[in-house]
């Protein structure tokens, strides 16, 4: 005979037990570890060749040709410091901002990301200098460039997509009595459908396309259109987004498809109209983590939806209508609760 | 925001238009909007694609939209036709019809007849 089923635990308080704040604190030690790691290794592999290298190092070029120099110490300590202080801010990012999965992704992809990029282009700049008695004879470093770039950019996206996403955190509590509302009977369907998209940022970037390419153009070093492809994308991926409130919950998703984020009905503790001025909020535009451990889909100042989410994570987004879309999701985050 | 009560006897795709056209009618969709993409939409609102198609070719049919191929539909300004004269005449049966006493219903059903 098999044992009587165990009853029901009691529903956990909001959010309890599901933040666990040492799981991504350890996690972010980890990804702060390995980017000082390639730092350090890149460093160290820099000063081996220091034989084979001329004295002093061109350390950057202009549009004739290497035009600073330095000693090969000097050049490496530059690049080291800059390393490290990347992956350790950013590795203190995701341990104290990291509540959300999103903000995680982000901190952990950049701390990993430039380090690999500054790596590259530290030991490429170096190896076609391998060999060379002046180092006013190198070539141009536009390969090396965008192949840093590159790396930079695909590791920042593989470790980003590796650092585990939010575990499901629903909650039995009532979302509050002042949170707006809109009426709907019993039985009928309703969802909202908005786009984020344009601001100033749009411009600025197109600038950059416009001149990066032009520059690429003129000095005819093609691996140098890499960049503003890579701005291109960036720009498709972040500044355009549609949000949709219907009875699964809010999702936000970029026109390009990717990135995207959801907050299940079930874990909504309430949705509001909310301010959001980019810069003191958020830092910029763009996909963010905010001030206060938020995420932020800004794409413009002003009116945004802010919803608060268990596990004492946020997600804000810029978007017209908001109003309606936070009283239609929390009369839906109702409905979730009632059937849940 | 789009609602559709499954339970309610005018057709999913009508209940649809009906809040469009309202919707244009009382500013809150202004020309040039954009509405949800016909797929996103049908997902949100768990019904079959078609009916949204649907309601959205119906709306182009009444000139409240414009459906383009990649840009979905798009809310078209209403045709700049000087109503000033139609209003007055529409005044002028209102005053005639509360001279009378006349209920709404009554009025509504004369018009309809005159327009058919």
């Amino acid at each position: 005979m098999t044992p009587a089923t165990p009853r029901r635990s009691p529903a956990r308080p909001t959010g309890a037990g599901r933040t666990r704040p040492d799981d991504h604190r350890t996690l972010a030690l980890l990804v702060g570890a390995a980017g000082a790691v390639v730092t350090v290794v890149a460093a160290l592999v820099a000063l081996s060749w220091s034989a084979e290298l001329p004295d002093p190092v061109a350390i950057h070029w202009g549009t004739g040709g290497a035009d600073g120099f330095a000693s090969l110490g000097a050049a490496v300590a530059g690049s080291t410091a800059l390393g490290l202080v990347t992956s350790a801010g950013f590795a203190a990012m995701m341990a104290f901002l990291g509540r959300s999965a999103a903000n995680r992704r982000v901190a952990a992809g950049v701390a990993v990301g430039i380090p690999v990029m500054l790596a590259v282009l530290t030991l490429g700049s170096l190896w076609i200098q391998r060999g060379l008695a002046d180092a006013h004879d190198v070539g141009g470093v536009s390969v090396v460039t965008a192949v840093a770039l590159g790396t930079g950019l695909l590791v920042g996206v593989v470790v980003g997509v590796l650092v585990p996403g939010d575990r499901p955190d629903p909650t039995d509590a009532e979302v509050a009595d002042d949170a707006p509302r809109v009426a709907l009977r019993p039985g009928e369907r309703a969802a909202w459908v908005g786009r984020a998209s344009g601001g100033p940022t749009v411009l600025v970037a197109m600038g950059a396309i416009v001149l990066t390419t032009v520059l690429a153009l003129v000095l005819r070093e093609w691996a140098l259109l890499l960049v503003p492809v890579v701005l291109g994308l960036l720009l498709a991926a972040m500044m355009s987004w549609v949000v949709r409130v219907d009875e699964g919950g809010l999702s936000v998703r970029s026109t390009l498809g990717f990135p995207r984020t959801r907050v299940p009905a079930d874990e909504v503790v309430r949705a509001d109209v909310a301010d959001v001025s980019p810069m003191r909020d958020f830092g910029g535009w763009g996909w963010r983590a905010g001030r206060d451990g938020a995420v932020g889909i800004v794409v413009r100042a002003g009116e945004s939806l802010r919803v608060e989410r268990t596990g004492g994570r946020a997600l804000v987004v810029t978007v017209d209508d908001a109003g309606t879309a936070a009283a239609l999701l929390n009369t839906l985050a109702d409905r979730a609760r009632r059937i849940g | 925001m789009f609602r559709i009560d499954p339970q309610a006897d005018e057709p999913l795709f009508a209940q649809l238009v009906s809040q469009v056209r309202l919707g244009v009618v009382q500013g809150r969709l202004a020309p040039g909007e954009r509405l949800p993409a016909a797929r996103e939409l049908a997902e949100a609102l768990d019904v079959n694609v078609h009916t949204v198609l649907r309601a959205y070719q119906e709306l182009r049919d009444e000139g409240l939209v414009d459906l383009r191929r990649g840009r979905g539909a798009v809310v078209m300004a209403p045709a700049a036709v000087d109503l000033t004269s139609l209003r007055a005449a529409v005044d002028r049966v209102a005053a005639e019809a509360r001279a009378l006493a006349l209920p709404p219903e009554t009025v509504l059903t004369l018009v309809k007849e005159a327009l058919r």
